[in-house]
């Protein structure tokens, strides 16, 4: 599994801050408000689930955490606060999202060395070699992406959110499309990064899973932040009621 | 700067590997452009030499048309799987998107002109000799500008559900004081075997210069995942 390297140089004023620090955050997308007054706070090294029901906001969140969409109130990352093209906090941020996010005609190979040159990865072909050994692909890591299954695409896409060692992880529903081995891999790595200081937030479906991975618990319910607690906290038919409260 | 020149020659390789790879853009391209080279001379002068003027006329008809079908093409890959939400969460200045894509666009429209106008100067008999530095000039100022404008909109239609011929119909009006100045440039070349002169690539030059400069300000602020 991946060793982890130590966490990128913070400015000094900044060290010790949130990771993630939220305050009245909102989102409104084609004048319709997705994200209302959320206030939220994530430690650095937290592994933090994110459950919610269709169109409750949870991608919604994650963009706009990964600086793609612009919001509404404050936001803080790292204790810097997310203004407008911040290259330095960018480098930091890492998203797994729905869509694959990879270019179909290169292979994985040359996804992963492209990302890794963008961010300035140190021996990115290296790096990418690891990866794909990691997640066990380096047999088809020269094979087009097109050509590579659901599961596979999405390892693929998991690898290149993880090429430049993000300290902040956002990962929008990673297990879809995952096999048994590959889940459990997954979750592995996820606590793996959380144990190594790295800040993971993930959104899923599965409730089980949800209280089984992460340490602390977000429930969103149209756009507003209903529940967060630590995981030991709650229990999943009380999870279940938040979710299908009208 | 060496920063910035090497982010674009990487952006612009995988845009142009990617098309090695698949293939679909400049084939394409190349069998419009010749589609309307070779329809357009034979309804305008068949059975007769087609004269100097019709045949830059109809070469900037090819090459604005194959441009757009680049354009559409190459920021679909983009689109293709959000790889372009990818790339804006890089720590990458989006100037640099633009400018590289603007690279992309330019190679393979060069790509097209190099095989539709042999195919012209063979089917319309037309002289290229009596002013090639002219044309390559001429051609190459002229794309320059429309790439610049092509790239800019094809970042915003792409964006827009309402693709499939918006392109064309946003980039040709922009771009017509352009296209006509280039047309009327080749024309009193070849038709009227006058020089290049100072004027004539000022003109072109300042008309490149500010779809340019418009358009690299501009593509970061409309630029969406």
């Amino acid at each position: 599994m991946v060793s982890e390297p130590a966490l990128q140089d913070c400015p000094s004023q900044t060290c010790g801050a949130p990771a993630v620090r939220a305050a009245s955050l909102g989102v409104v997308l084609d004048e319709r408000p997705v994200l209302r007054e959320l206030n939220l706070e994530i430690a650095p090294g937290e592994l933090v689930a994110l459950l919610g029901a269709n169109g409750a906001g949870k991608s919604t969140l994650l963009r706009a955490l990964s600086m793609l969409i612009a919001h509404e109130g404050r936001l803080e990352l790292f204790g810097q606060e997310v203004t407008k093209d911040q290259p330095d906090l960018r480098r930091r941020i890492g998203l797994i999202a729905h869509q694959s996010m990879l270019y179909r005609d290169l292979s994985p190979r040359e996804n992963l060395v492209f990302f890794g040159r963008l961010y300035g990865v140190d021996n990115p072909a290296g790096r990418a070699d690891r990866l794909l050994g990691e997640i066990g692909l380096a047999d088809r890591g020269d094979d087009p992406v097109r050509t590579l299954s659901r599961g596979m695409t999405q390892r693929v896409s998991i690898a290149r959110a993880l090429m430049h060692e993000p300290d902040l992880l956002l990962a929008d529903e990673p297990f879809e499309g995952l096999d048994a081995p590959s889940t459990h891999s997954l979750q592995e790595w996820l606590a793996r990064l959380a144990g190594a200081g790295r800040t993971v937030l993930f959104s899923t479906h599965d409730v089980g899973q949800g209280l089984a991975l992460g340490r602390r618990m977000l429930v969103l319910r149209r756009g507003s932040l209903v529940v967060d607690q630590p995981t030991s906290a709650l229990d999943g038919e009380r999870i279940l009621q938040e979710l299908t409260t009208p | 700067m060496m920063r910035a020149i090497r982010t674009i020659l990487l952006l612009a390789g995988k845009d142009l590997r990617i098309e090695a790879r698949s293939r679909q853009t400049l084939a394409l391209v190349i069998v419009l452009g010749l589609l309307i080279v070779v329809v357009l001379g034979l309804g305008l002068a068949a059975g007769q030499k087609t004269s100097p003027t019709a045949a830059t006329a109809i070469l900037w008809v090819a090459y604005l048309f194959g441009g757009v079908l680049c354009f559409e093409k190459t920021m679909g890959v983009e689109r293709q799987d959000a790889a372009l939400g990818a790339l804006l969460l890089a720590p990458v200045d989006r100037g640099l998107i633009y400018v590289a894509k603007l690279v992309t666009n330019l190679v393979l429209m060069l790509g097209l002109a190099a095989v539709v106008t042999p195919a012209a100067v063979v089917l319309f008999d037309f002289d290229l000799s009596a002013n090639p530095a002219g044309f390559f000039t001429v051609t190459l100022m002229g794309m320059v500008g429309f790439a610049a404008i092509g790239t800019l909109f094809s970042a915003v239609v792409s964006s827009t559900r309402l693709q499939g011929g918006l392109l064309a119909m946003v980039v040709f009006p922009l771009c017509l004081p352009l296209v006509v100045s280039s047309t009327q440039i080749m024309i009193r070349l070849f038709g009227e075997a006058r020089p290049l002169t100072a004027h004539d690539v000022g003109l072109l030059g300042a008309f490149d210069a500010v779809y340019l400069v418009s358009s690299w300000l501009t593509f970061e602020k409309i630029l969406e995942p």
